[in-house]
């Protein structure tokens, strides 16, 4: 497997709170690689880093093979790239906005810019600026995918898209994938990560906190458990329990996460008076959770 | 013809400006016209220079256009009433205001991000915004000098249109070495209003430094990093075209347009 991003302790300052701090992670040709974090944990750093809009203050980023500064412009001839703050030349069409950027790409025409309007039931005549939020993110979609590049940089894809494109653009994604082609995707919704992505890294604050396929990740997934007690239970009442770790609570809403069986755990909520229960496989929400209820996730 | 107009960033720059371009022509031309109206009743009078020659040298320079200040001649008219004013203003606001909104314009509206996702370096960008800055200076120039050509062929105003043209060209790159001025503080700093609002306080110092230099020794020795005083000092009206002047105003511009890309290919783009 040839590596399409290769990032060795990747660091950019960038202004107070945001910025990374040290990123290593390889991407893979063919793999739609989920890029989870909170809003201002640094995916659209690393994402800008890659388009040389920004410049790091260390480390060693490649693309293709290529170094993502030096060689930017033959790198970014291979890659689509949406913005997850979108601007759009307001005056101009879709059709003309499109035409523009195949013209800059050296295509004729539009590209793929019709087919996949199409697809998407994008009207190209309206101009950009009477266009509604989710509008306006399909032609960010379309530029994107205009040229059949080899790369994706997706920043928060599916923010203002209705369910309907939603599963237009999931579609889209597997076509990709399944044509060798690769994503990197950022996001802060997991389910969307969840649903498309063949390996998460979740960032946060800077830095990586884990990467790993999102079988191995189901794989490791705890029972999630949620108990609502008549008045909420001291604080430490559920401390020590084996394989008992307190995630998160709400008034009297309390919620665990189960690694081992669930007997110690019953005896201890019998202490108080409960009313309801409630127990399921934990999914990434429940995981990413967990994670960052840990701070650095090194109970995960 | 639209595919043409969208085929490059120097293409659909020109596109975008040429909204506001036309009324900066209609504006040219109205001055035109009413100087042009006006000169028939001033023609020859040379007592109205007699009232001037009491002016202070200052006041003098700031509506003098090199030479003497000589309202009744053809050269004189022209000089203190279009050129020591208006024409270079004009000509400054267009360049200036394209060449604030090349890439800072961009880069607010945050543009910029998605077009250097493209295949193009910044280098190309910079250039071909530079590139359609040149033009629409150059076209806006063009319009006032062939105006001025029948202004003064009309009034029989004496002034060749070789002599228009060389005080038009040094008109021009006097407002382009602000317009690439400001071109290249909006690729320094992404900030539009910054680049535009630094280039004309420059341009605006520049005239008022050489206008009061005859005021104190110290500013006489200023003077000459003024551009305004290549503009003007050459007389062109009268004398045609001025070598070293035409060559200083030009080097100015180049050297500007070529930090540009130095300076803008190291620094950060700023998300919007």
């Amino acid at each position: 497997m040839t590596a399409v991003i290769q990032a060795e302790g990747l660091v950019k300052y960038y202004g107070a709170s945001r910025g990374v701090s040290g990123l290593d992670f390889e991407v893979t040709a063919g793999e739609v690689f989920g890029f989870l974090g909170p809003n201002g944990a640094g995916k659209t750093t690393t994402i800008r880093l890659m388009l040389d809009l920004i410049r790091p203050n260390a480390g060693k980023l490649e693309l293709f093979g290529l170094d993502a500064q030096k060689e930017s412009v033959a790198i970014r001839r291979r890659i689509g790239y949406l913005p997850g703050d979108l601007h759009l030349y307001e005056r101009l069409t879709p059709r003309e906005l499109l035409r523009y950027f195949a013209a800059l790409r050296d295509l004729d025409g539009l590209g793929e810019g019709e087919r996949l309007a199409e697809r998407f039931e994008l009207e190209l005549d309206r101009p950009i600026k009477a266009l509604s939020k989710g509008n306006r993110q399909k032609v960010g979609l379309v530029q994107a995918f205009l040229h059949h590049p080899d790369l994706l940089l997706l920043d928060e894809p599916t923010a203002g898209l209705d369910p309907l494109v939603q599963i237009t653009f999931n579609e889209l994604l597997r076509e990709v994938a399944a044509e060798g082609r690769t994503v990197f995707l950022s996001s802060h919704i997991l389910s969307e990560v969840q649903r498309l992505a063949d390996r998460v890294a979740i960032v946060r604050e800077g830095k990586l906190e884990l990467v790993d396929t999102i079988e191995a990740l189901r794989a490791q997934a705890f029972v999630r458990v949620e108990a609502t007690f008549v008045k909420p239970p001291p604080e430490d009442a559920f401390a020590g329990l084996k394989g008992v770790r307190e995630l998160e609570r709400r008034g009297p809403v309390v919620l665990f996460a189960l690694e081992g069986p669930i007997d110690p755990l019953i005896k201890a909520l019998a202490r108080y008076e409960v009313i309801a229960l409630d127990s399921h496989e934990a999914d990434l929400e429940d995981f990413f959770l967990a994670l960052y209820r840990n701070g650095a996730g090194g109970a995960l | 013809m639209e595919r043409a107009v969208l085929s490059s960033v120097f293409a659909k720059t020109l596109r975008e400006r040429l909204r506001g371009f036309r009324w900066w022509c209609l504006v040219t031309l109205g001055f035109v016209a009413m100087y042009g109206s006006v000169y028939p009743s001033i023609k020859g009078k040379e007592s109205l220079n007699k009232l001037l020659k009491d002016y202070p040298e200052a006041l003098k320079n700031l509506v003098g256009f090199g030479g003497n200040l000589d309202i009744a001649s053809g050269a004189g008219y022209l000089g203190s009433e279009v050129f020591s004013f208006w024409a270079p203003i004009v000509l400054l606001a267009v360049a200036i205001s394209a060449g604030s909104a090349a890439l800072a314009g961009e880069e607010e509206r945050g543009t910029l991000d998605l077009l250097l996702s493209l295949p193009v370096s910044r280098t190309r960008c910079l250039l071909e915004k530079l590139a359609a800055l040149l033009c629409e200076a150059l076209a806006l120039a063009l319009v006032l000098w062939l105006l001025l050509v029948i202004v003064s062929s009309l009034d029989g105003m004496g002034v060749s249109a070789g002599h228009l043209a060389a005080a038009v060209l040094v008109a021009l790159l006097f407002a382009l070495d602000f317009g690439i001025l400001a071109l290249v503080i909006g690729a320094v700093s992404g900030r539009r209003a910054m680049a535009a609002g630094i280039s004309a306080t420059l341009a605006v110092a520049a005239d008022v430094i050489n206008a009061l230099a005859p005021m104190a020794s110290w500013l006489d020795k200023v003077k000459i990093v003024s551009p305004f005083y290549y503009y003007s000092h050459g007389d062109p009206l009268r004398n045609g075209v001025n070598a070293r002047d035409t060559l200083i105003l030009l080097t100015i511009a180049v050297v500007f347009a070529a930090v540009g890309p130095f300076l803008f290919r190291r620094r950060d783009l700023t998300s919007a």
